[in-house]
């Protein structure tokens, strides 16, 4: 049984260490709304695992459950059905004063700044300070010092008023740091600022992942700011559709980029392509591909080696050694046929693979590619 | 460690815009002005009716048993007066004469006249306790004389000051010339819109007929009882109720006629509760007032109170912080109804001669209106503020 490690949603990436709490854990997760009759299926058993200082960037059409997922891990919501942890806090059936509690955790920034317009700057970040057991001075200093970083030292003494929009939203945004949050849901924090102020806005966020450790979980139409993402979820209609690791994906369409199949399609077909597949690990020896066994998978080599051999005749041909970067698998797929060869590991190998169903889903979607590759097919025979 | 001292987030959002202030303050400030006259009416009326009882020197008061109130005048005879002289405890009886029929005053002879009351003693018993009646007392033992009460309503047409008045002539009591040789302060009650004081001399001369062809001077309205110094009142009330057992008099302590009194303008007359209802009204229209500006400034704020709930503040900070609201509403907008009620009342004594004078105990009963006013708007806006729902701001 070869160790397998998905990328898609459901199972822990490669990327999260080990033994480390994951920052959110989604386990079957279904939501509805209204009663009886009205009852209305919103979220569809989601899964999702999300690892200590990932920025995670969740995006989709409106009404697809990305706000109600969001509320339901903030704790705005009560969980119906399925699990759902938070820093380590299981919120399923948690009652109201828990949830309290695990809100005191995180840090919410809202797309509106929602700050008091009757107090300064200084105030309103301070008034989140109030819920934490601190001396004055250390939240002062604590205050001033995030105030000073968002570029406010100007302004902090200043009602929200006198400030311009960006600064309103980067007073928000210490608002929300001040106590240290281990992680912080934001919803459009960029939607209601200039391409400047949101993107120091980002980068503030990278930096406050790198120095404080914090998750944070940003739901958002803005595709200026997708690279700084660590992991990109996307929902549709109330389910998870993809949840990939940026930099995983961005490897493997690296890989596929150099399999002459794959040269014709376009990046985003490329980047599905490569949400989709999986990784799999097989130790030196192993046959990973029995002849005369039905296509199910397909196969890119990410580390190590493979040799092909054709059993004919009682005798067992090689055909090939592939190498990093290669591919095999792929025509039992596209003829239906058994496979045609056996393929074994030589050393320790890691391969990512694509199974039957997408891997017809992405030649259907592209009928260059369909083309290409039959034409590639045909010129190998 | 402790926790920081919380911002005080009532008080800014209140302070914030301080047109809505003004407005709110104006808004409650006009309730208690509204609670301050209905209460002040009622005591106004109440004190006025009593005001000839308090201002008597007397500890033990003998009126008819009968008289329901002061103005059912049911007199007793002077023969009680010398009975009660003789009872253990008792230093000294005074009677006390007042007349309400054929009374009719008229500043000048071709005046038009009005009936007053005319209050008459020996001018040798020390009856009243007012500075003015004792130092001018003396004046009285002339004939057709008498002291007038400088609050009686204007169309007895009193001149303003002493001399004037003194120099006054031409004025008649039923149907004789009387000449005014000072005046006093009483005011005017339920059923009296001015009064006279005069010596039981000049009380016959007016009203010989007062008591029928008897003496006018044996059918006494209230007798004057001074206990002597060190005496128990409660065992001289109680030798002179043994004293008068099966008669026409009864003996009150003086507080207790005066309670008397009110309650039976309080309970037995629609006026109490006339009164009552009047506070009553300032009280719901002060609630919904509070409520309406707490309420806007709450609705204002639903954003923010919602993102300090996501952010982890419990409901009962917000409950504590709408309840803070309303302290600070009823504090601020009592300051300012306080003021312009003291005004009022000091314009509305001189324009009416009612005593209204603003008591600790009434200021105190319409600052605790005024605080369960808030408190209850306050109460009822909590629900808006809990309604506040983080999970819509996302």
């Amino acid at each position: 049984m070869p160790q397998s490690a998905t990328l898609t949603a459901g199972a822990a990436s490669p990327e999260t260490p080990v033994g480390d709490t994951p920052a959110i854990r989604i386990r079957g997760l279904n939501h509805y709304f209204g009663e009886g009759e009205l009852r209305k299926q919103v979220l569809f058993d989601n899964n999702m695992e999300i690892a200590p200082g990932e920025i995670v960037i969740m995006t989709g059409p409106s009404g697809s459950g990305k706000t109600t997922l969001l509320t339901l891990i903030g704790g705005l919501r009560t969980v119906q059905e399925g699990s759902v942890e938070v820093l380590g806090h299981q919120l399923h059936g948690a009652a109201m004063a828990k949830l309290v509690d695990v809100r005191r955790e995180l840090g919410f920034i809202f797309q509106a700044h929602n700050l008091f317009q009757s107090l300064t700057a200084f105030r309103n970040v301070r008034m989140a300070a109030e819920l934490f057991s601190l001396s004055g001075q250390q939240a002062s200093q604590r205050i001033t010092d995030l105030l000073t970083i968002l570029g406010l030292e100007q302004r902090i003494h200043y009602k929200p008023d006198s400030l311009s929009g960006g600064q309103k939203q980067r007073v928000a945004i210490a608002r929300a740091l001040v106590h240290r949050p281990r992680l912080i849901l934001a919803d459009e924090p960029t939607a209601a600022l200039d391409e400047k102020s949101g993107r120091d806005v980002v980068t503030l966020f990278q930096r406050f992942t790198r120095e404080e450790r914090c998750t944070i979980l940003i739901v958002t139409h803005d595709n200026r700011i997708l690279d700084v993402a660590d992991r990109l979820v996307s929902m549709v209609d109330g389910r998870i559709k993809s949840n990939v690791l940026v930099k995983v994906s961005i490897e493997i369409s690296e890989f596929l980029r150099h399999v002459p199949l794959f040269q014709q399609l376009t990046p985003r077909t490329l980047t599905e392509v490569a949400d989709q597949m999986k990784l799999e690990k097989h130790a030196a020896g192993t046959r990973i591909v029995a002849q005369g066994a039905e296509g199910d998978k397909f196969y890119l080599i990410r580390r190590g080696s493979v040799e092909v051999r054709r059993d004919a005749g009682g005798e067992s041909r090689l055909l090939a050694t592939l190498t990093e970067g290669a591919s095999f698998g792929e025509s039992a797929l596209v003829t239906g046929e058994p496979r045609n060869a056996n393929v074994s590991a030589r050393q320790d190998v890691e391969v990512y693979t694509l199974d039957k169903e997408h891997f017809r889903a992405v030649i259907q979607a592209s009928a260059t590619f369909e083309e290409e590759l039959r034409k590639a097919i045909f010129e190998r025979h | 460690m402790p926790r920081l001292h919380p911002t005080p987030l009532a008080r800014s959002n209140l302070t914030h815009n301080l047109r809505r202030l003004a407005v709110a303050l104006a808004g409650i400030g006009f309730a208690v002005v509204l609670m301050f006259m209905q209460l002040g009416f009622r005591s106004a009326l109440f004190d006025s009716t009593v005001k000839v009882v308090t201002d008597l020197d007397a500890d033990l008061l003998l009126v008819n048993k009968a008289q329901y109130a002061l103005p059912a005048r049911l007199s007793f005879d002077y023969k009680r007066i010398e009975q009660a002289r003789s009872c253990p405890g008792v230093a000294a009886v005074y009677p006390l004469y007042t007349e309400t029929m054929g009374t009719d005053w008229k500043p000048a002879s071709d005046a038009k006249p009005y009936p007053i009351r005319v209050l008459a003693f020996n001018l040798d018993d020390p009856v009243f306790l007012t500075p003015e009646v004792r130092a001018q007392a003396a004046a009285l033992g002339d004939p057709d004389t008498a002291l007038i009460d400088s609050r009686s309503k204007k169309q007895y047409g009193i001149p303003k000051t002493l001399d004037l008045l003194r120099a006054q002539r031409g004025a008649e009591l039923a149907a004789q010339s009387i000449r005014l040789v000072g005046a006093f302060p009483m005011g005017t009650d339920f059923a009296n819109d001015g009064n006279l004081i005069m010596s039981t001399a000049n009380l016959v001369k007016f009203f010989p007929y007062r008591n029928g062809l008897g003496d006018p001077l044996s059918s006494v309205d209230l007798g004057i009882v001074r206990a002597q110094a060190g005496a128990d009142l409660c065992a001289v009330q109680q030798a002179l109720f043994d004293r008068f057992e099966g008669t026409e008099v009864h003996v009150y302590l003086k507080q207790e006629l005066i309670d008397k009194e009110l309650d039976f303008w309080d309970h037995s007359t629609p006026i109490g509760y006339i009164f009552s209802v009047g506070t009553i009204m300032g009280f719901v229209v002060g609630v919904i007032i509070c409520y309406q500006i707490i309420y806007s400034d709450v609705a204002d704020h639903m954003a923010e109170f919602a993102t300090l709930k996501a952010m982890g503040y419990r409901n009962r900070y917000f409950i504590g912080l709408v309840l803070q609201m309303s302290l600070y509403l009823s504090v601020v907008g009592y300051v300012p109804g306080l003021l312009v009620s003291m005004l009022l009342y000091n314009w509305l004594a001189h324009g009416t001669g009612l005593l209204l004078n603003l008591t600790l105990p009434e200021a105190g009963l319409v600052f605790a209106l005024t605080l369960g006013m808030c408190a209850a708007s306050g109460c009822l806006a909590v629900r808006k503020v809990l309604a506040a729902d983080p999970a819509e701001l996302f």
